[in-house]
């Protein structure tokens, strides 16, 4: 495999491309998905194949193809060179990338539980755990369904720069989510664990504990009110936090969003936030989801970081943005499969925590919201942003008191970032998955947060 | 000349599957599954090949050429379901490792009592406009041509506007289908598109991004007017100004539109989720549900439908079904197993991603029918109110019960008719369900975007939450 793909970028060099790579995967893939404890489908997936990418005339040129055929590939190459030079045709202002050592490793993982010698059957008995103890909390709750993924396989790139890697992926996630009715009143509860250490995921996060807390959170929500729309005070928890950290801030620090009107661009250095905000992305945390060694331009991971004590510090780069902004690669360029070309991901995105706990962070709030867990969350480049909220409650004279459902908050980031007034002492950091057009295995978190005034929006 | 030797490089790298091998690979891979012990055996052979341009900040930076094919086999023993895909195809052992593999998930699976068999073999009907042997023979310099008609045309509109992202694409798919039943399908499409991204900046002001795009299945698409229209809708949006939290009337626009209905009303008349209580419509067939004003079909052979064919992703014809008549729910939308559980016919509606994955109810062309109103027309209805474009957060909307809490990026407002400014950070939060019985107008303006087929729509009593 080296050799053709050797090959491939020599092909590409000597058509006139400045930079080539071909990464080839192999991917191995089992899937379940379980509605009520029925098992829909056993599913197992192969899949191999080949992304090429070639800077030429300052464009890029990709070609995608699932074969490992030395012929094919070399048609391929040239046809990415040929499309890079018809692309760069009315270019003003050609692509560079910034330079990066020639790297030569091999990336193995040795997971405690390997999920490729796991059985079929062991899976399908540990998904019907989390069905039956998410159906059997109470009679209310009335569907349970369960998206299991494992992928394991190889990932090999070699680029014109004289770098070769080869690295294995491993990820185990799982989604689960569960509906409660009473009396016309549906709720909704949803779960999302992921690791890149093993299949010992589930030694954590057990199907016991996980059935509990769905299964709770729906039922809980029954009986709950919509809050009030408008400006209020509110309590973050680590699980609202990450999904803000992510959506409403992360996003604005890729480079290339910044570049295209992002609001950070020109903030660089400077303050935007309250002083008790440090934000980093970090793909170096052993077993974390959006955990890696070399992203898929050959550049080694990182931790990032973000802002510091309220002061930009930094942003996320692939060689492109990197060399644009005069600043260093950060490891964060990652794509889906071979498929697609890598473009900017975050990975482990999360604020750091400091002194305060949870009571002194609720104990002066008069009327406000206590938001301990998201449905979705959304930003555009402007910065504005949108999460909605799965778990709520009222926060009444220093106290939480009675769940709300359904709600969502809402706000610029950079003023919503300023308004930031008690940051707790505890931590957690939780599997998602981010689409950018190509969906990334990330983690956000962080700590409990107060912010003096955000946008609520409810339907009373 | 460019252009011959071009294409018998195209030709070299990979050539196309042809109809027959599709279908002989689905057939023998049937075959052989029932030979090493599957009860049913069913086989999706899909390939898909596109090209691609893209622009970033204003400018044609890349293209690209992805071919993905590959198959995915389903297999039932003693009613235990089994599901194995592949992208390797040259060889025959890789194709037998996948039914093995079927096999064994089947095996080490449960068995579901309610699975009764796969489809039956039917006859299909025909569809048009969806296949465009133009689309198929373009190039890379075809597309970068069209994307430069779009830049140019969304330069002229105004200097403070930047297209960050967008292109065109154009790519063709074949599938091929058989099952142990004696089903039997070929199928082949076209699709075009072209988008542009845009946000316009005055001083520090940064609008939210615009959008606007055109995608068909035959050759039109209008690059030009593309470009220009998500100009213009980025320069609207730097005029802003602060609105008051009320109840108002809104026009949703066909973006909008998806956006909120794909998380629930789509979600509320599938059949799994009726039988599974994940429906408010359960046991609603008959009753209103919507107002007067509103008649949707789900229309899997839509004319130029972006998602026409003439089967679904397990082979059952596809067909047009009504939803909703006149604000009365009419059917559900099902797929073969769903159906048999009830007794009653497949829809039509079991959709995949390629080759990748089982089937999935879905919605096909979701058709809400116009109107006789034009847009300027519907505008005029509206003394004060806002009209909604694109939002943040649907995807957060309880998909069970339909309660919504959304931001408008950004939300217009409406004064006699005419647009008079922009709002930026308006939320919008209902029940979409109690949106949908204060339908009281339909204009006649449709595209289709993604499933939804749509015009605009006059929504009365929405609350908005200003900042």
């Amino acid at each position: 495999l080296k050799d053709i793909l050797t090959k491939t970028i020599n092909e590409a060099t000597k058509l006139g491309a400045e930079y080539a790579e071909a990464r080839a995967e192999t991917l191995f893939k089992t899937m379940l998905t379980l509605k009520e404890g029925r098992v829909e489908a056993a599913k197992q997936g192969t899949e191999e194949g080949v992304a090429l990418r070639v800077l030429a005339g300052g464009a890029w040129g990709f070609a995608s193809i699932g074969s490992l055929n030395a012929e094919i590939l070399t048609n391929a190459v040239s046809e990415a060179c040929k499309m890079a030079k018809a692309a760069s045709l009315q270019l003003k202002n050609p692509i560079k990338l910034a330079k990066y050592r020639a790297v030569e490793d091999k990336v193995r993982i040795k997971p405690r539980k390997n999920p490729s010698e796991v059985s079929m059957e062991d899976k399908i008995k540990t998904a019907s755990a989390i069905n039956k103890n998410t159906l059997s909390y109470d009679k209310r709750v009335k569907s349970c369904t369960i998206d299991y993924l494992d992928l394991t396989g190889t990932s090999t790139f070699t680029n014109s720069e004289g770098t070769f890697i080869e690295q294995d992926k491993l990820y185990v996630w799982s989604r689960i989510t569960a509906s409660a009715v009473q009396k016309g009143v549906f709720t909704f509860s949803r779960e999302e664990i992921g690791s890149t250490a093993g299949y010992e995921l589930f030694d954590t996060e057990t199907p016991e504990a996980l059935g509990e807390k769905l299964a709770k959170r729906a039922t809980e929500q029954l009986s709950a009110k919509t809050p009030k729309g408008g400006s209020f005070p509110v309590v973050l928890g680590p699980n609202v936090v990450g999904v803000f950290v992510h959506e409403a801030f992360g996003h604005l620090a890729e480079a290339d969003l910044a570049l295209s009107g992002g609001v950070l661009a020109n903030n660089l250095g400077k303050k935007i936030a309250s002083d008790l905000v440090t934000f980093y992305d970090d793909g170096t945390i052993d077993g974390a989801f959006g955990s890696f060694k070399y992203d898929d331009e050959g550049v080694r991971t990182q931790k990032t970081l973000l802002i510091k004590d309220g002061v930009v510090a930094g942003l996320m780069h692939n060689l492109e943005t990197a060399q644009k902004f005069n600043a260093e690669p950060t490891g964060n360029a990652r794509a889906e499969d071979f498929r697609v070309e890598p473009i900017i991901r975050m990975r482990n995105t999360f604020m750091a925590p400091r002194d305060r706990s949870f009571e002194e962070l609720i104990e002066d709030v008069q009327f406000g919201y206590y938001f301990k867990s998201f449905r979705g969350g959304q930003a555009n480049v402007d910065g504005t942003f949108q999460v909605g909220i799965q778990e709520g409650y009222e926060i009444i004279n220093g106290e939480v008191g009675d769940p709300v459902r359904d709600a969502s908050i809402s706000g610029n980031t950079l003023e919503t970032l300023l308004k930031v007034d008690g940051v707790g002492k505890d931590f957690e950091l939780e599997a998602g998955r981010c689409g950018k057009g190509q969906t990334a295995f990330v983690c956000d978190g962080g700590p409990h947060i107060r912010v003096k005034e955000v946008t609520v929006g409810g339907s009373a | 000349m460019a252009d011959h030797t071009s294409e018998l490089r195209r030709l070299l790298w990979v050539a196309a599957l042809k109809k027959d091998e599709m279908l002989s690979l689905a057939e023998n891979a049937v075959r052989l599954a029932l030979a090493k012990g599957a009860a049913e055996a069913e086989t999706y052979v899909y390939e898909g090949q596109s090209t691609s341009i893209g622009v970033e900040r204003g400018q044609i930076t890349k293209s690209s050429r992805i071919i993905d094919r590959g198959l995915g086999i389903r297999v039932a023993v003693n009613k235990a379901i089994g599901f194995a895909y592949t992208n390797v195809l040259e060889k025959q052992a890789a194709v037998e490792e996948t039914i093995l593999k079927a096999l064994g998930a089947a095996r080490a699976s449960k068995p579901d009592p309610d699975w009764q068999r796969l489809p039956e073999r039917k006859p299909y009907a025909s569809v048009e406009n969806t296949f465009d042997q133009k689309i198929q023979e373009l190039h890379s310099e075809d597309l970068v041509n069209l994307t430069s008609t779009m830049l140019d045309a969304a330069a002229k509109v105004d200097k403070r506007v930047l297209p960050i992202e967008g292109g065109a694409g154009a790519g063709s798919l074949a599938t091929a289908i058989a099952n142990s039943n004696g089903v039997s399908g070929f199928d082949k499409g076209t699709m075009i598109e072209c988008s542009l991204a845009t946000v316009a900046k005055d001083g520090n002001k940064v609008t939210p991004v615009c959008f606007e795009f055109n995608a068909a299945r035959n050759y039109a698409v209008d690059p030009e007017w593309v470009g220009k229209e998500a100009s213009r809708l980025a320069l609207s949006a730097l005029k802003t100004k602060r609105i008051e939290t009320k109840t108002t009337k809104l026009i949703l626009t066909q973006f909008a539109l998806q956006e909120l209905l794909y998380f629930t009303l789509i979600n509320a008349v599938k059949a799994d989720n009726v039988q599974r209580d994940q429906s408010p419509f359960k046991g609603k067939i008959g009753e209103k549900v919507a107002s007067d004003n509103l008649t949707i079909y789900d229309d899997g052979l839509y004319a130029g439908g972006l998602r026409t064919s003439t089967f679904d992703g397990e082979g059952a014809p596809k067909q047009k079904t009504l939803v909703v008549e006149k604000g009365v729910l009419r059917n559900f939308l099902y797929d073969n197993y769903a159906a048999r559980k009830e007794g009653v016919e497949s829809t039509g509606n079991a959709s995949r991603a390629g080759y990748l994955s089982t089937p999935n109810i879905e919605a096909t062309n979701f058709h809400l029918m116009p109107g006789n109103k034009a847009a300027d027309q519907l505008m005029a209805e509206v003394d004060d109110g806002l009209i909604i474009y694109f939002l943040q957060g649907a995807h957060s909307s309880n998909p069970v019960s339909g309660e919504f809490s959304v931001v408008a990026t950004p939300a217009w407002k409406v004064k006699k008719g005419e647009i008079v400014h922009c709002s930026r950070g308006v939320m919008l939060a209902g029940n979409i369900f109690e949106v949908l019985k204060n339908v009281s107008v339909v204009a006649n303006n449709e595209r289709q975007m993604g499933q939804l087929v749509s015009p605009w729509i006059l929504v009365e009593n929405v609350r908005v939450i200003g900042k």
